[in-house]
Order: C-alpha cells, then structure tokens, then sequence
C-alpha cells in the first residue's frame, strides 16, 4: 500500500496544472481579497485584522481545493476508464484506494496551506503572539482538511463523467462561501450565519480561528467535524460497496 | 478450485449468466468460448468478484473471489482494464509487485512479458499492444495458482501473440491453471486443454478442442451430384449431423465420415468430386450455437 501512496504522490506532483492549482491559486487568492486590507484595523466582530483572518480562511481553501476537487474528478475518472477494477484484481485491500487518495491529498494539501502562511508572513506582516500557534493552525487545517478528501472520495463515486466536474464545483464553491472562507460570516445577514454555523466548512475554518485568537479549537466544532467525518466516510465506504454491483 | 453452483446475473432485463455451474481445476488450461454477448466476461466478472452474482454461489479456492485475489492466488488481465496516468511503465508494474503476496522480481516479470524496452515510457502514452502487455505483467506479478484472462491478445499483432501464449504455455507447465475468454477460436483449439463454449449466458458444450468437434459433426463431407437428387434418402444416411444441399453441391457434417461414405454408395449414388475433411473448431461452433438456437426456437 507504501508503494501506491508514493505512486499517487509522484503523480500528483508530476500534474503540473494541478499542483498550480492547488498550490499557487490560493495564496493569490489571498493576496486579491486580503491584498489592499489594513493590517492593524479589526475586522467588525472580531478583534482580528481581515490578513490574518483571510490567511486561515485561505490556508483552509487551498487544503479543501488540493484534497476535494483533485479526489472526486480523479476518482469518477479512474472508475470510468477501469483502472479502480483493475486495482481491485490486486491484492490491495478495498479500503487501501480510498486511503491512498486521502493520504496523497494530503501530501498536496500541506504545501498549499504553507504557501498562503508565507505570502501572508511576508506580504501582509501577519504575526501571532507564540510560535506554537503557526503550528497548531498547520496542524489543525491539514488535519481537518481530511473531512473534505472523504467528501471528495464520496462525490467521486456519486458522479461519472462529466457530471462529476459542475456538482463538484457546486459543492467546493457553496461551502467555500457559506463556510465564510472568502468572506468572514460576520458580514452574512443573521438568517445566513445561523445556516452557516452547521456547515463543514465553517466549523473547519473556526477551528483555525479559535487558535488564532491564541485559545483551543472548541468542542463544538470539534464535533462537528468528526460528524461530517463521519457521514463522509460513511458515504464514501458505502458507494464504494456499491460499486461493486454495478461497476 | 474454482466453483459456480448455479449462478445467475442479469443486467436490467438481460440475463448475462444464466444458472451456471461449472468447476475449474488445478493445472488446467482452460478457454471460454462464445460470441459477443455470450456472457464471458460477466463469467468472469463474477469469478474475480468484480460483481456479486444475483443467485448461486461463486467459489475460489475454497473463499469468496475478493478472499482469493487479496491472498495472492489469482492474478487477471481485463480486457478493458483502464491502467493508472502520468505513471512510467517500470513504476506501475513495481506496483503490481509490491501488491502481490507472491511477487516475482520486477525485472523478470517485465522481462517475460517484454516490456523491459518501453519501462521507462509513460504509460498514457503507450500502443494499444503494448498496454495489453503492460496489463499483461500486471497479471504476472507473483506466483498465482490461477491466471484469469479476458480476451487477452486484442490489439497484439501477430508475433506479439505467439510470444504472449508462449510465456502463458510456460505458466501453465509450471502448474499454474489458466482461463481465458477468446473469440480466436485458434487460440482456443492451440492452447486449450478443455474448452466451455458459452451461449446466452449457459454452458453449451465441455471438453476438450477434440470433443467440441466431435460433438458438432466431426469431418465434412462435399461432392456434387448429377441428375435428380433424393434429399428424403440423403437425409437418412447414417451419423448424419446436418445437410445442406445447393444446386448440384451437396455438404454433409459427419459423426462418422466413412460410415457415411459408404452408405452413401450403397445408396446407389454416384459422388463426383468428393471431399471429406476435418471440421475446424471454428464450424464446431457455429454447428453448436446454431443448434442450440434452433432448439430454443422449437421450444418457444
């Protein structure tokens, strides 16, 4: 299963389009919405400045962009043209595709959230109190960032062909935005932020910012996460199942 | 070794297999015959656990298909089997080894199926032929016990096949039991030690090449006649298994062509031009399915 991880990886970064992507658009993102902010002034609601705010929010972008978009295409793609059929004539456990996804997702995740850490260093002088706390955020969005590859695995068994692209969008984008990562849900009317407090994204993204503010990660969106982790994985284990029937 | 009870899949309204039994065993050398829609590829689906049977049972090696295959004792080539993208040949046959409980080393296994040449090519950029030998390796990565392969030399020219059947010889005098589904009716009669013809999803004949034809009318049977010819006494002749007549030809298939022969003279008859001959697997099996499909039509 080592093997078929490193295989991923090394094709993952050989998909030169797909490493620019994932690596390069977030952090321009970044620099589009956070670009002309000021660096001291808080952003209403918060006692944050909107650069340090985006950073997060783009850091979490970049890692659902790396692991969603790549997974669910790259999956119904494989599906299609049999190469998951051809797989499952190995001796590869069911389960050691789907974790390699996850895993290789993951491996291009991490610089994407690296990059958007860096220009926002750089660029906009983002700072925090304690050292730990770039870390921990690394830590938190890279882990979280695997709820989204299971969605990912999932859409790409839900979808075939050219299907799989516009609902993948749908999702990347609606969640992207009612998950307040391009914009912070402060600004939402409040009929929106009741809505949006319940979506995967916004839970991943307060995660990020609860450390921010220099505290822990809250259980609530702890909870939420592992739920949706959950109901993800769940989902994807069982259209892989089904699959079978009809592959 | 390899078990179906009464087996059936069907697709929508389409019945691919219909209540299939058959055993395969050790050291076998075995080909699945049909035309297109046959079922050979839902048979064989069905073997690898690619799809679950809607009733019957389908054992392999005493476990589940999906049991067998993670234990390294099957190794399968598809016939349509998308391979893995933006991977070098070398990388994704080394992945098919790593996988393998009973890997072979990398290099004999792109030897024999000679693709050492292309190892280091990328694999979306590769022939037709040389994916199927790519697919090929992947099936022989380890020590299997059996090799399943769907219609394996599409796409191979000429040599490329004798080279394919040669290694697949090789595997099969090493003990190892071999399925392939064809519709080169040579390959099966060259290769094969026991040949399933399949039809509409039912096992339609078992046995070995020589039995098949045996079982459709061994020899052939042509001469010409002069003067009124009597179908109603032709029809009578002995080990008769079909006849045919236009204009002057008369073609008869044989159970027994000297028998036939010889009844025929005593029939008072005069053959001009006679021609007995071997009937190729391939007549065999047009005789077989035609004839099952004329009974299934008296029977509706």
């Amino acid at each position: 299963m080592n093997t078929l991880i490193k295989l991923e990886i090394t094709r993952t970064l050989r998909n030169k389009k797909f490493m620019f992507f994932s690596v390069i658009y977030p952090a321009a993102l970044y620099l589009m919405i956070a670009g002309g902010a000021s660096t001291t002034e808080k952003v209403e609601g918060t006692n944050l400045t909107l650069p340090l705010l985006m950073m997060v929010s783009m850091a979490s972008f970049g890692a659902i962009t790396a692991v969603l978009v790549g997974n669910s295409e790259k999956i119904a793609k494989e599906r299609e043209k049999g190469w998951v059929r051809q797989l499952r004539l190995t001796s590869l456990p069911g389960r050691g595709y789907v974790t390699a996804k996850v895993a290789s997702a993951a491996v291009v995740s991490l610089p994407s959230i690296l990059v958007v850490f860096a220009v926002a260093a750089a660029v906009k002088d983002v700072r925090f109190d304690a050292a730990w706390q770039w870390f921990a955020l690394t830590a938190v969005i890279w882990a979280g960032s695997i709820v989204f590859a299971a969605l990912g695995v999932a859409v790409g068994y839900l979808a075939t062909g050219d299907a799989v692209r516009p609902i993948t969008f749908i999702i990347y984008f609606g969640l992207s935005m009612l998950g307040g990562l391009w914009m912070p849900t402060a600004v939402f009317p409040q009929w929106l932020q009741d809505i949006a407090e319940w979506v995967p994204t916004h839970a991943y993204a307060a995660l990020g910012q609860a450390i921010e503010q220099g505290g822990a990660p809250h259980l609530k969106d702890v909870a939420i996460m592992v739920a949706y982790l959950a109901l993800f994985g769940g989902a994807a284990a069982w259209l892989y199942r089904k699959d079978t029937h009809k592959a | 070794m390899v078990s179906f009870e009464n087996v059936s899949k069907s697709y929508g309204t389409v019945r691919a297999v219909s209540d299939l039994s058959l055993d395969l065993y050790p050291g076998e050398t075995v080909a699945l015959l049909g035309p297109n829609g046959a079922g050979k590829s839902s048979t064989l689906d069905l073997l690898l656990g690619l799809r679950n049977a809607d009733a019957g049972r389908v054992e392999v090696f005493g476990t589940t298909p999906q049991q067998a295959i993670e234990q390294g004792k099957v190794g399968a080539m598809l016939q349509s089997g998308g391979l893995m993208e933006d991977v070098k040949v070398r990388e994704l046959v080394k992945l098919a080894c790593d996988l393998h409980r009973n890997a072979y080393p990398l290099e004999r296994v792109m030897e024999q199926a000679g693709i050492t040449e292309i190892a280091d090519r990328m694999v979306n950029k590769l022939s037709g032929g040389q994916e199927q030998r790519v697919r090929f390796a992947m099936a022989t990565a380890g020590a299997n016990e059996l090799i399943v392969l769907d219609e394996p030399t599409t796409g191979m020219d000429v040599s490329a096949r004798q080279a394919f059947w040669g290694v697949m010889r090789q595997q099969a005098n090493e003990g190892r039991a071999v399925l392939f589904a064809t519709h080169y009716l040579e390959e099966a009669d060259a290769i094969a030690d026991r040949v399933i013809v399949l039809h509409r999803g039912r096992v339609l004949a078992d046995g070995s090449a020589a039995e098949i034809k045996a079982k459709a009318g061994a020899r052939r049977i042509v001469f010409d006649l002069e003067g009124h010819i009597g179908e109603a006494a032709l029809r009578e002749l002995p080990f008769l298994a079909s006849l045919e007549i236009s204009g002057r030809t008369v073609r008869i298939q044989s159970h027994d062509a000297d028998a036939t022969v010889h009844a025929l003279y005593g029939l008072g008859l005069y053959p001009r031009n006679l021609e007995v001959a071997g009937l190729g697997l391939e007549q065999a099996f047009i005789a077989i399915t035609d004839a099952a499909a004329a009974e299934e039509a008296v029977s509706r």
